[in-house]
């Protein structure tokens, strides 16, 4: 259906009645308005896919982080958690150390765009439970992760504006 | 009132604690990575005989376990205990969980009662869902999966 100024050939604004949702709660407005990037997600570890499970487990713990990107031809494939090193490696270890990561990664995680809002991370926190989000861009390159400490940090960023 | 508010009014017993999994005496680290696979946690707390908190092992120090000497899996887990780590009391504001792990750079914080009694878990998933059901319309309606964009056409 036209309206009776686009009949007259005006352009007309089709969100000129739109009213932005208004926020006086410093959090709630940054998980609106702010993308994922707002999060800190770097720096971030990435490891190739046919790195053995021994060197990963050695990154882990030499810097000392809870979870690495796996990538193969530059795109995201998996990652390995300290559920992983519990789940797949702790009691399998001899089995497992020289095996490719490939082998007890998590494979195809759930990512987000870096462009979605900063809910969008904690979403997959809360819904799919998972503590370590990668960030891509819109080609499905790797920008980083955001971790369970990030997301503290940037709630208490957020409270400290009030 | 806004989530600002709410964090700094309502307590810790608003949230949905988690089951904790209890190391029992005598055992060993396999065992207690038994329990947590199981319980699907990375946590698990050592109680003393009136049910209060004496110590914690979480997968951040299995994976430090491991990788220093994967043998000691088989020895008793009361030699690997952390005899410090957070925890709040029911009765506390959420904020303080948000506090605790801030402090501690952990995402598992021990709830107890006033007695000091350990009633539950709680961590870096309470607080996400709590942010979560205090923002419905802009978290509920998020993709979750890998697939960014449907691959085929949905519907007509």
């Amino acid at each position: 259906m036209s309206s009776s100024n686009a009949k007259d050939g005006e352009f007309q604004d089709p969100l000129e009645n739109y009213d932005p949702p208004k926020f006086d709660d410093p959090i709630e407005r940054a998980l609106h308005e702010e993308t994922v990037l707002a999060i800190q997600s770097q720096p971030c570890t990435r490891v190739s896919a046919d790195s053995t499970v021994a060197e990963v487990l050695k990154t882990l713990v030499g810097e000392g982080i809870a979870c690495v990107l796996v990538e193969a031809g530059g795109k995201l494939v998996g990652v390995v958690s300290d559920r992983d090193i519990l789940d797949k490696v702790a009691l399998e270890y001899e089995a497992v150390q020289d095996k490719p990561v490939r082998d007890i990664m998590t494979p195809d995680p759930v990512y987000v765009d870096e462009n979605q809002s900063a809910a969008s991370a904690l979403a997959v926190m809360a819904v799919s439970g998972y503590r370590h989000v990668p960030v891509v861009d819109v080609d499905e390159n790797i920008v980083g992760i955001i971790s369970p400490q990030r997301v503290t940090k940037f709630l208490r960023n957020c409270m400290d504006q009030q | 009132m806004g989530l600002f508010e709410d964090m700094n009014k309502e307590t810790v017993s608003r949230l949905e604690l988690r089951p904790v999994v209890v190391i029992q005496d005598g055992g060993t680290v396999r065992d207690v990575v038994l329990q947590l696979r199981e319980a699907n946690l990375g946590c698990a707390i050592s109680l003393d005989g009136d049910g209060k908190p004496r110590g914690m092992f979480t997968e951040a120090m299995l994976r430090a376990l491991v990788a220093r000497d994967p043998a000691e899996i088989d020895t008793p887990i009361e030699s690997h205990l952390a005899k410090t780590f957070p925890w709040v009391k029911t009765s506390d504001p959420i904020e303080t969980v948000l506090a605790a792990m801030e402090a501690k750079n952990v995402r598992f914080v021990v709830v107890v009662d006033d007695d000091g009694k350990v009633v539950g878990l709680t961590g870096q998933k309470g607080l996400m869902e709590y942010v979560a059901e205090h923002f419905p319309g802009e978290v509920l309606v998020q993709r979750v999966g890998t697939k960014p964009y449907p691959e085929e056409r949905e519907g007509a």
